[in-house]
């Protein structure tokens, strides 16, 4: 066990089994963070108070948003592991009180691999939340690591907001959802491993999105109803992790009686009840008196719940089972995972930036075909053209969202390829008139014990690239020792990045017949950027159409124009590289006195 | 009960209930949700929402067609109410036996979700009144198992895709009962009610319900 | 060459959850009052092989299921011959 010396120490002696298994799981980089924590915390806007980030857009209106990967299962079992991805990254958004809107999805992979595509599908489909874009990069450099991030939003009143964290100790912790079985125990530990090596036998993670769609009706009227004061899913580390962490933020402790935990499989031993990962389940702080009311509404809606935890000021975390005392360690000694050193870094010189490798020209359309992405009837710009957009009933407001990486610079220059990441997402939200307003960061890395320095760089990108657009980084994933016989991927930072919408009205669904320009300029200077931004705001006042992919054509483009009866003719094609230039489709020369340098790169008649 | 009261059924698993119901509303109806153990009757139109009812586990609808909810339904159609089912509400109506065929899964084995083009074939019932006869229209699907199987029976065919759009038999994609008064499709008309969502070909639809509505004063 | 038919019954592992077989079976046993203790929801999968033997089309069917009609992560299977 990694860290266990430290834990030795932590504890003032041995470890029994039990505590072993359950620090194993606390300590893993999945739910300890220990190499990025120093780093993520630097981030502008990063709280660890919540479980996906919170920003606002106005008129009391909050979205709420967050990128989560599901790497190591999707290898493993591809279906089940994208599935259950989506599932996780649901509960995360549920758990903050807000209706779950738009899920979106960015897939690495060496071919499309079919398992990944219907394991989203028929898990986003189910429980009626749309899919409504994502990211697809084909390349080899994905052969043994497929990449599957799963981004989440929300969008609701921050009256509704629900805290990550019980405040009380006369409050209880409810668990409720589907049964609790042996899924996925050692899962958090697991995820943190090379894949070329041999792994036990891991039973793997299943979903269940019926349930799934139960437990968001019921979370949701029971938070409708008053009962919610604090909410956590239940993901990595199952009820452990959910348990302590709403214990440890509020600064309390508790006894947690796994003897009451629905069980799926009857024959459990205590510490598999207290690490197991089943799905579908969500844990809720609330009172004694309510506490029935909540077990009802479970009930009503066809799932299992009981009253779990009681809670003290003892800043201690008990687990009981069968009668016997199984953990009794701080609250805190789970929370703070060992952090690993973090390395001070400066900026690369710009010189040092290229393109490493290229990604397959694979079009995206027959994948997101696949998706439901008018669910919800708050679909205004489908997948294809560039961001989502979502319109708030009730209101001219709405959110643009997309997900966006640039790992094909990673490997010349970490750094600067968050910042080329970042930069890119936001000049997608601008093309449609959004304003970005926040951002989740999804980290896939390969061995930080190996190569600590690309993690520093690409962190270190991020955080700069974000204070200079003031955006704040309110959510965010790490998954490391993403390698194959010692090969990492290259750094792949996914970029989620919101946007707020004044007037959906005026986004427009489909670009007009016209000449295609390329505006902008050549090479990456940061300091140009809002040069840029103003120029996107001119060229949409004056009716144009904008659309700011890193390369043109591509195939996801010539399919989406065609499904729309349009046609794109060329002039020049224009490789992926990193320029500040976005593209705006124009009916009548509306560039005419525009101050940035500009081009006829293609029409669409 | 009000005459331009709907019952939005909502069964485990239902996602397109808020979906309709708002629809419904922006119609000019008053939509009220029902659920498995709520009242039916007097309705005059009832309307059973598209989703993942029980999670399409055992055949989409198979499970919701046979809860008790769902007699009552019938009970209600055969007293001529208004039954209007959408995609997973036709699997339903149709592992009801309240229409004929049945629904399988698309000839290529995917979900699809897109606009298709479709004719309306049979302007007279109470869903399609403000329709031409003839007349094409673009509405959205979104499933997986939308192929209609009509088995050799009679079957009253309201609505037909334009190009085959997953394999059901002579391009099926609304059927009604003979009396007219069921009407299943498995394009959503409550998905195109707004331009800003991509068309509004299903305006009509709602308002044919309204005036035949309106008719029987 | 003869033709030889067979059923091959593919089944989850023991180990996998299925939650479509537990929902299934909680609306049997729960709802319609029957008393059904496990279900498990698989696939039957009808092969007709052209082989000399039966032995031949019994192992023209076993490499059909290593390479493709199994998951051999999650699924277990079962040749039946008919």
């Amino acid at each position: 066990m990694r860290y266990l010396s430290h834990l030795v120490e932590v504890l003032g002696r041995e470890p029994s089994p039990v505590e072993r298994h359950a620090f194993e799981v606390a300590w893993s980089e999945h739910c300890g963070y220990s190499h990025t924590r120093a780093y993520i915390s630097r981030l502008p806007g990063v709280s660890r108070e919540v479980n996906a980030g919170v920003v606002e857009l106005g008129e009391g209106l909050v979205c709420v948003f967050k990128i989560e990967s599901h790497n190591h299962p999707s290898a493993v079992e591809p279906y089940n592991g994208a599935a259950t991805g989506v599932g996780g990254i649901i509960r995360d958004v549920l758990a903050m009180g807000v209706r779950p809107v738009a899920i979106l999805d960015s897939l690495h992979m060496h071919r499309v691999i079919d398992g990944i595509v219907a394991g989203i599908g028929d898990y986003g489909n189910a429980i009626g939340v749309p899919t409504v874009g994502g990211q697809l990069r084909v390349s080899s450099r994905f052969r043994h690591n497929p990449l599957v991030n799963a981004m989440a939003l929300g969008v609701g009143r921050g009256s509704e907001v629900v805290p990550s964290r019980a405040t009380s100790p006369d409050q209880v912790i409810v668990v409720f959802g589907g049964l609790t079985g042996r899924d996925g125990i050692h899962g958090a530990s697991f995820a943190s491993r090379d894949l070329s090596g041999e792994h036990e036998r891991i039973n793997i993670q299943v979903g269940d999105p019926f349930a799934e769609k139960l437990l968001i009706e019921a979370f949701l009227q029971m938070r409708s109803e008053g009962l919610v004061d604090g909410a956590q899913d239940l993901g990595a580390g199952g009820v452990l992790m959910a348990t302590c962490e709403l214990m440890g933020k509020g600064g309390l402790g508790g006894t947690v009686h796994l003897d009451a935990v629905p069980l799926r499989e009857p024959d459990m031993e205590g510490w598999e009840v207290l690490l197991s990962e089943s799905q579908e389940r969500m844990a809720v702080v609330t009172t004694p008196d309510r506490a029935g009311r909540v077990l009802e509404i479970a009930r009503e809606h066809m799932l299992y719940g009981a009253v779990v935890a009681r809670l003290d000021r003892s800043g201690l975390y008990r687990a009981v089972f069968g009668g016997e005392v199984l953990l009794e360690v701080p609250v805190r000694a789970l929370l703070e995972a060992p952090a690993e050193e973090a390395l001070e870094v400066s900026p690369p010189p710009l010189s040092s930036l290229r393109v490493s490798f290229g990604f397959e020209d694979e079009s995206a359309a027959p994948i997101f075909s696949r998706y439901d992405y008018m669910v919800g009837n708050d679909t205004v710009l489908p997948p294809g053209l560039g961001p989502a957009v979502l319109r708030v009933k009730g209101s001219r407001r709405g959110v643009a969202v997309c997900v966006h990486s640039r790992e094909d610079l990673a490997e010349s220059s970490p750094y600067w390829a968050s910042f080329v990441a970042l930069f890119e997402a936001c000049r997608k939200l601008v093309s449609v008139g959004a304003r970005p307003v926040g951002v989740t960061d999804g980290l896939n890395y390969g061995d930080p014990d190996v190569d600590p320095l690309g993690l520093a760089l690409t962190m270190r990108g991020l955080e700069d690239a974000c204070r200079q657009l003031g955006l704040p980084v309110v959510s965010g994933n790490a998954s490391l020792y993403n390698t194959f016989e010692g090969t990492p991927i290259p750094p792949t930072l996914i970029v989620g990045a919101v946007g707020a919408v004044e007037d959906v009205y005026g986004v427009s669904r489909r670009p007009p017949r016209g000449k295609v320009f390329r505006v902008g300029f050549e090479g990456f200077d940061p300091s140009r950027e809002a040069r840029v931004w103003r120029g996107m705001e001119v060229l949409r006042d004056r009716g144009c159409f904008l659309m700011a992919p890193s390369s043109f054509p591509s195939a996801t483009l010539r399919d989406v124009l065609r499904s729309m009866g349009l046609s794109l003719k060329v002039l020049r094609p224009i490789p992926r590289g990193f320029d500040q230039t976005f593209l705006a489709v124009s009916p009548e020369g509306e560039l005419e006195g525009l101050d940035l340098p500009w081009e006829e790169v293609g029409e669409i008649s | 009960m009000r005459s331009l009261d709907v019952a939005v059924v909502v069964y485990p698993g239902s996602n397109c209930d808020r979906d309709m119901f708002y629809a419904l509303e922006l119609s000019g109806f008053r939509p009220r949700f029902v659920g498995l153990k709520g009242e039916l009757r007097g309705y005059p139109v009832i309307a059973v929402p598209g989703g993942f009812s029980y999670g399409d586990y055992l055949r989409p609808g198979a499970v919701a067609a046979r809860e008790e909810i769902s007699h009552r339904i019938r009970e209600e159609a055969e007293r001529g109410a208004l039954v209007l089912g959408v995609c997973n509400g036709f699997q339903i109506l149709v592992e009801m036996g309240l229409l004929p065929g049945a629904l399988l899964q698309n000839e290529d084995g995917l979900f699809s979700c897109r606009w298709v083009d479709l004719l309306v074939e049979d302007a007279s019932t109470p869903f399609t009144r403000c329709y031409r006869p003839g007349q094409r229209i673009s509405l959205p699907i979104a499933n997986g198992f939308g192929r209609y199987y009509r088995g050799g029976g009679d079957v009253r065919v309201v609505m037909r895709y334009v190009h085959d759009v997953n394999g059901s038999e002579e391009g099926i994609a609304a059927v009604a009962n003979e009396a007219g008064n069921v009407l299943g499709m498995m394009p959503h008309p409550e998905r195109a009610c707004e331009e800003i969502l991509g068309g509004t070909d299903g305006i009509a639809l709602f308002r044919s319900m309204m005036e035949h509505l309106s008719s029987l004063l | 060459m003869q033709r030889f038919a067979f059923l091959v019954n593919v089944q989850l592992k023991g180990h996998v959850r299925d939650p479509r077989g537990e929902t299934i079976r909680r609306v049997l046993k729960e709802e319609k009052g029957l008393p059904v203790e496990r279900l498990r929801i698989g696939k039957a999968i009808l092969l007709e092989v052209e082989a000399l033997s039966e032995e031949e089309a019994r192992g023209v069917v076993e490499r059909a299921c290593s390479e493709m009609l199994v998951n051999p992560v999650v699924e277990d299977y079962e040749v039946l011959a008919l």
